[in-house]
C-alpha cells in the first residue's frame, strides 16, 4: 500500500465512491471515458455483457441519462432520492495491461436508504467485488470499465435507482 | 390441484363489473389463494424452452403459480415436469434453479432418489419397508406439459385442461412471430436470466405493460433525461438503443390512439409496435439476407412486416417477438411478485440481433432500468393506496365505447384503451366463477 501507484489507485476508488454518496453525479460520470461501460452482470460467470441481460449495462449516454434522471423530482422510482453510503475495502492493483491500463479490484458495500414511510425495508445493502479498468489520461486516472459483481447477482432486485 | 384448501371468499365474480373492479382483488390474501387455485391452477403457464435442456439430466426449476416444478430431460430426450417435493417427508429436491442430475434427483434428507418422470429410483434402507410400502407407489406427482414450437407450458389441471392451442387461440401468432424471425427456424434460450421483484399484486404488471397512457406521466423523468442527453449528442452520433427505449415513452398520446390493441378470449392481448425503425434488427443486411435464404423474399417481407409490441399471455407470460424477449410472471404472495426475463437467440442471425435483444431485455426487465424502476414504484404505491379510504371501486372504463372490430378470434380497440384490462377481468371472472 505504500507505493505511490497503490496509493493513487486507492484514493481514486474511494473518491469515485464518495462522489456517488454525495450525489455529485455529473462529476462521477466525468470519471468515465467516452467509450466506457458500467456493468452489473446477473452472474459472476458472465464473461461478456452481450452473453445475456444485465442489471446495469450502461454506456456513457445511458449513464448520463440515468444520473440526470436522479435529479428529476418526477423520477418516481427515485422519489425521494436514495441516499447511499459506500464502504470501500481492499483496493488492489491486480495487473497492468500491455497498454498500461490498470485492472483494479476492491470489495465494496453500499448501504442505500429511501424514505418510503419507514421500517426496515427502506434500507438495503448491496455488496460484492468491484473491478475497475483504469487508464491514465492527462487529467488523471479515468474509468474504461467498471464491473460490479454483487454477491447476490442472480437474485431478483426491487427497483434500483442509485448506481452502485 | 389435488388437495386445494377450501377458502372462504364472497362470490369473487361480484368483485368485477364491466367497467370497474373492486380493489380487494389486489389486496386480499384470500383472493390471491383462490386465484392460485382457480386461475393459475387451470391456465397453461409458460415454463421453459426446450433449448434449456441440452443433455439428459439437465433440469430447471420453475413455478406454476406458487408451486415449484422441476423440468428434467430424460435419456430418451423427453422433458418431464414433477413437483419439487420429495414424496417421503416433503423436502424440496432441488435447491438451485437449474443444473444437471443425470443420475436422478436425490432428496438431501434420506436420500430417496427420483427419475425425471418422478418415478422412484431408490429408497434408502428398503428392508424396513418390506410388506409395508411399495416404492412404486411413491412416485412424485407429475404435471401435464405441452409444447408449442419448442416452448413448454405446464398445466396443473391435468386432463381437465383444454389443449394448449385452444388456450392460446389467436395469440399463438405472436409465438410464431418470434420463431419465424429465425433464419434457421430455430431459437435458443440465452444462458442468463434477469429477475426483478416488487411488493404488490401480480395483476399490476398485466395491467401496466400495454397501458399506453402511463408512460407520458410515470416515465416522464426518463423521457426528459433521455432527450437532454440526445440533444447534446454530436451530429455524427445516434442515441443508443436503451436511450431510444426511454425516448419512445415520450410519444404523443395520439400516436398510441392510432395504433391497435388486440384482445382475445382468455385474457390475452397485444398492441402494435411503437419502438421505431431505428431500434430493430431488420435494418441489418446480414440478417435480412439470411432470412431470405431460408424463407424466400416474399415470406421474409411478410415476417418482418409484423410489428407488435408485447403480447400478454394471461395469466403468466409476456412475449416480445421482435426483440426475442419472454418474461415469466411469478406470483409469490398477494403483495409480492417476481418477474423473470429470458432472451432468445435467433440461431443463424448476426450477433447484433442477439445484442439488440439483450439490450431490450435489460431495459425492459432490469430493476435498475430507469423505466422499470418507476413502474415498480407505482405498483407499490397502488398497493399502499388501495389499503385505505372509502372508494372501493377502481374504474377500468377508458375506451369502453371505442371498439374498432369484433371477430370470433379477437377484438380490436385503440391502444389507449383499457380494453385489455377489462378483457383480463372477464377471463378472471370466468376462471374464478368455477368452484
Amino acid at each position: 500500500m505504500s507505493d505511490p501507484l497503490s496509493q493513487e489507485v486507492d484514493a481514486f476508488v474511494h473518491h469515485e465512491a464518495r462522489l456517488l454518496d454525495e450525489c455529485r453525479y455529473a462529476e462521477w460520470v466525468d470519471l468515465f471515458l467516452p467509450d466506457a461501460r458500467y456493468w452489473v452482470p446477473v452472474s459472476i460467470e458472465q464473461r461478456d455483457p452481450m452473453d445475456g441481460p444485465s442489471h446495469f449495462h450502461d454506456d456513457i449516454q445511458v449513464l448520463k441519462a440515468r444520473t440526470h434522471r436522479l435529479a428529476n423530482p418526477r423520477a418516481f422510482g427515485a422519489e425521494p432520492s436514495p441516499r447511499t453510503a459506500h464502504i470501500v475495502s481492499g483496493v488492489r492493483v491486480d495487473r497492468t495491461m500491455d497498454d498500461g491500463a490498470l485492472v483494479v479490484s476492491s470489495t465494496q458495500i453500499m448501504l442505500e436508504y429511501r424514505n418510503r414511510g419507514g421500517f426496515e425495508a427502506d434500507q438495503r445493502m448491496f455488496g460484492g467485488r468491484v473491478t475497475h479498468l483504469l487508464r491514465r489520461m492527462p487529467e488523471g486516472l479515468r474509468i474504461a470499465r467498471k464491473r460490479v459483481d454483487l454477491i447476490n447477482a442472480e437474485g431478483p432486485f426491487n427497483a434500483m435507482a442509485a448506481p452502485i | 390441484m389435488a388437495s386445494a384448501p377450501q377458502i372462504e371468499v364472497p362470490d369473487p365474480t361480484a368483485l368485477v363489473r364491466e367497467d370497474k373492479v373492486h380493489r380487494s382483488v389486489y389486496t386480499d390474501p384470500a383472493i390471491f389463494a383462490l386465484e392460485m387455485e382457480r386461475i393459475h391452477g387451470r391456465a397453461w403457464l409458460y415454463l421453459a424452452h426446450e433449448s434449456e435442456f441440452k443433455a439428459a439430466g439437465d433440469y430447471v426449476v420453475r413455478h406454476l403459480g406458487t408451486q415449484a416444478v422441476i423440468l428434467t430431460r430424460d435419456k430418451q430426450g423427453a422433458i418431464h415436469g414433477i413437483f419439487n417435493r420429495c414424496s417421503h417427508r416433503g423436502a424440496t429436491l432441488c435447491a438451485f434453479d437449474r443444473g444437471s442430475a443425470p443420475h436422478g434427483h436425490q432428496c438431501p434428507y434420506h436420500g430417496w432418489t427420483f427419475n425425471a418422470d418422478g418415478s422412484v429410483r431408490f429408497v434408502s434402507h428398503p428392508r424396513n419397508y418390506d410388506g409395508v410400502l411399495d416404492p412404486a407407489d411413491q412416485a412424485i406427482q407429475s404435471v401435464r406439459i405441452e409444447s408449442y414450437r419448442g416452448f413448454l407450458f405446464g398445466n396443473l389441471a391435468a386432463d381437465a385442461a383444454p389443449p394448449l392451442l385452444d388456450f392460446m387461440g389467436h395469440m399463438k401468432t405472436s409465438i410464431d412471430d418470434l420463431v419465424d424471425r429465425s433464419p434457421t427456424g430455430k431459437v435458443e434460450c440465452g444462458p442468463y436470466v434477469l429477475r426483478h421483484y416488487y411488493r404488490a399484486n401480480w395483476k399490476m404488471t398485466f395491467e401496466n405493460l400495454n397501458d399506453t397512457i402511463h408512460p407520458g406521466f410515470a416515465h416522464a423523468a426518463s423521457v426528459v433525461s433521455a432527450r437532454n442527453v440526445a440533444s447534446a449528442l454530436p451530429a455524427s452520433e445516434q442515441p443508443v438503443a436503451t436511450l431510444g427505449m426511454m425516448l419512445a415513452n415520450g410519444k404523443p398520446i395520439q400516436f398510441f390512439q392510432d395504433i391497435d390493441m388486440v384482445t382475445a378470449p382468455g385474457g390475452h392481448s397485444y398492441i402494435g409496435g411503437h419502438m421505431g425503425a431505428s431500434y430493430t434488427p431488420d435494418a441489418q443486411n446480414g440478417y435480412v439476407q439470411a432470412m431470405t435464404a431460408f424463407h424466400g423474399a416474399e415470406r421474409t417481407r411478410e415476417i418482418l412486416s409484423i410489428d407488435r409490441h408485447l403480447m400478454l399471455l394471461y395469466p403468466s407470460s409476456f412475449w416480445h417477438a421482435r426483440y426475442q424477449t419472454v418474461r415469466i410472471l411469478r406470483p409469490v404472495r398477494h403483495d409480492l411478485t417476481e418477474m423473470i426475463g429470458f432472451v432468445f437467440r435467433l440461431v443463424g442471425a448476426p450477433d447484433e440481433t442477439y445484442a439488440n435483444a439483450v439490450e431490450y431485455c435489460t431495459g425492459a426487465n432490469s430493476a435498475a432500468s430507469p423505466v422499470i424502476a418507476d413502474d415498480l414504484e407505482i405498483y407499490e404505491r397502488c398497493l399502499l393506496g388501495n389499503g385505505f379510504g372509502d372508494q372501493q371501486w377502481i374504474p377500468m372504463s377508458r375506451g369502453l365505447k371505442e371498439t374498432r372490430e369484433v371477430t370470433n378470434a379477437f377484438t380490436r380497440s385503440p391502444a389507449t384503451s383499457e380494453a385489455f384490462i377489462r378483457n383480463q377481468f372477464a377471463a378472471w371472472s370466468s376462471y374464478m366463477a368455477q368452484a
